[in-house]
């Protein structure tokens, strides 16, 4: 080989090599776990729970600050260490980055908003200060997130099959209604495991509040909601099920309620 | 060399094992000695207030179906005796006894015909309960507890979920589709309890020699405490009198 040749074919290498690496770096997503999350109570998280969580959430995390009377839902107690959105299981605590997802996005449908307008760092130094306020950190590790199975695609035999889930054998219908529409006939009398009522999730918003992907609504089924009624249906279907259930579930979404 | 190496790297695993072991166990008071000479007691929980709104049948001459009756179980009382059901009574602050045995056979919490069936267990912490479902319908057992990890599973028919309790904890679990429907677990670290029987009747046997404060706990009328003294090898008798208020 002409060391020409040579050279030419190395150049190429090291270019290819530089942009490749340019681009993984541009184009790596910004996730929770880039974040530090720090492990202890920081003056910084401390401050900035004061000034922006403790108005709802209450100086000493009970859920009862001076803005919470008129919220429905209300703000999060967080002395139980009952966390809704989770990827963990039923009744485990959640992982930091749990915390740090929900803080981030917010909760659609309540008065939790996106926290985006704080920096990452700010956001990451109240997670200890959440964790501090209940007893169950202290007692108890947080489980490993549950594996999320192989995503089935949404067919048509997909969605009867989620359909036949939702109105017989789960009757989820009981709760949210045949529609949807968070009317079924229990539905009025639900209450969260602090005593507030609670209403059933309406579907046909399609503003989920764990996240609106297929993937949050399927890690809703398996690690159900804690604190409230909903419970984890983890052993009562298969992974394939519930992939069903959600595409049925994402089906119920009323396009012209999305825009209330 | 190479066994040593593999031999030292074993013993390093075992010693990790054991100190996260205690770690977990660090807080039981409780420790178990032979009790060659141990006193029993045996006794009564009684409930002397007024019963009128309680267990009435508001439906009684109406011909509905079973499921929409509604009963009351929180507070069960004999009428011969007066005897309380589903009391639990326990001793307060024992370090040290008989073996705490965990039952093979899981103690069951069914739920029949809308209602958890037994209402109140008492069990040694580190058993495995069943929960099962016998209603052709939908059910969920949802717990609250904050030392034993809290869970809601939703059941159907004939499902079977095992949970072990490891802390001592009174926990109360529903089923938020059936308001009426609620059990209770009492989780205690030491073997010294029962519940009441339906005429309010219990037995605790092999207790060491000594006085001790027993305690009573009820879901509805709390708790009551009593300083009973237990001789060896032989049986007293204490009632636990609920007055109103």
């Amino acid at each position: 080989m002409k060391p020409k040749v040579l050279l030419n074919k190395v150049s190429f290498w090291c270019v290819t090599a530089v942009t490749s690496a340019a681009l993984m770096q541009s184009i790596a997503p910004v996730t929770a776990n880039e974040v530090k999350i720090p492990t202890e109570v920081t003056d910084l998280g401390k401050d900035t729970y004061k000034k922006y969580c403790s108005p709802c959430h209450g100086e000493e995390g009970k859920g009862d600050g001076p803005v919470a009377r008129s919220m429905l839902p209300k703000p999060r107690d967080f002395t139980r260490g009952a966390y809704k959105f989770r990827t963990t299981p039923s009744g485990s605590l959640p992982t930091d980055e749990d915390i740090y997802r929900t803080v981030s996005f917010g909760v659609p449908n309540s008065t939790m908003i996106p926290w985006d307008i704080l920096t990452e760092e700010q956001r990451a130094s109240v997670i200890p200060v959440l964790k501090s306020f209940s007893e169950a950190f202290e007692v108890r590790k947080p489980d490993a997130p549950v594996e999320v199975g192989l995503r089935v695609r949404p067919t048509e035999k997909c969605l009867a099959e989620g359909k036949k889930i939702y109105e017989e054998k789960l009757e989820c219908w009981k709760c949210h209604g045949i529609e949807g529409r968070g009317d079924g006939p229990s539905a009025a009398e639900q209450e969260d495991d602090f005593g507030f009522p609670i209403k059933p999730f309406d579907f046909t918003t399609g503003k989920f509040k764990g996240g609106n992907s297929p993937q949050d609504v399927y890690l809703r089924f398996t690690t159900g909601l804690n604190g409230t009624p909903m419970p984890s249906f983890a052993k009562e279907l298969t992974d394939e099920e519930r992939w069903c259930l959600t595409y049925y579930v994402m089906s119920l979404i009323k396009p012209e309620e999305t825009k209330k | 060399m190479k066994l040593i190496y593999v031999l030292s790297v074993l013993f390093a695993f075992l010693c990790c094992n054991l100190i996260s072991s205690k770690d977990i166990l660090a807080d039981s008071k409780y420790s178990e000695t032979e009790v060659p000479d141990g006193g029993t007691i045996i006794g009564n929980v009684k409930y002397m207030g007024e019963l009128a709104a309680v267990g009435l049948n508001l439906y009684r001459d109406w011909e509905l179906s079973d499921t929409s009756k509604t009963t009351s179980e929180k507070l069960i009382c004999s009428k011969v005796n007066s005897g309380l059901k589903n009391a639990v009574v326990s001793l307060k602050d024992i370090t040290q006894g008989k073996k705490k045995i965990i039952p093979a056979i899981h103690p069951i919490i069914d739920q029949q015909n809308n209602y958890f069936i037994p209402h109140v267990i008492a069990i040694v912490s580190g058993t495995t309960v069943d929960f099962l479902n016998g209603d052709e319908q939908m059910h969920n057992i949802h717990t609250r507890s904050t030392r034993n990890q809290p869970f809601n599973f939703g059941t159907t028919y004939k499902q079977r979920i095992s949970k072990k309790f490891d802390y001592p904890e009174i926990i109360k679990i529903t089923c938020d589709l059936h308001k009426n429907a609620y059990a209770w677990i009492v989780v205690l670290d030491h073997p010294y309890f029962d519940a009441t029987d339906r005429n309010g009747y219990f037995e605790i046997c092999d207790i060491p020699p000594g006085t001790y404060t027993f305690q009573v706990w009820h879901e509805e009328l709390g708790t009551l405490e009593k300083e009973v003294t237990v001789h060896p090898k032989e049986t007293t008798t204490i009632e636990f009198v609920y007055s109103q208020n």
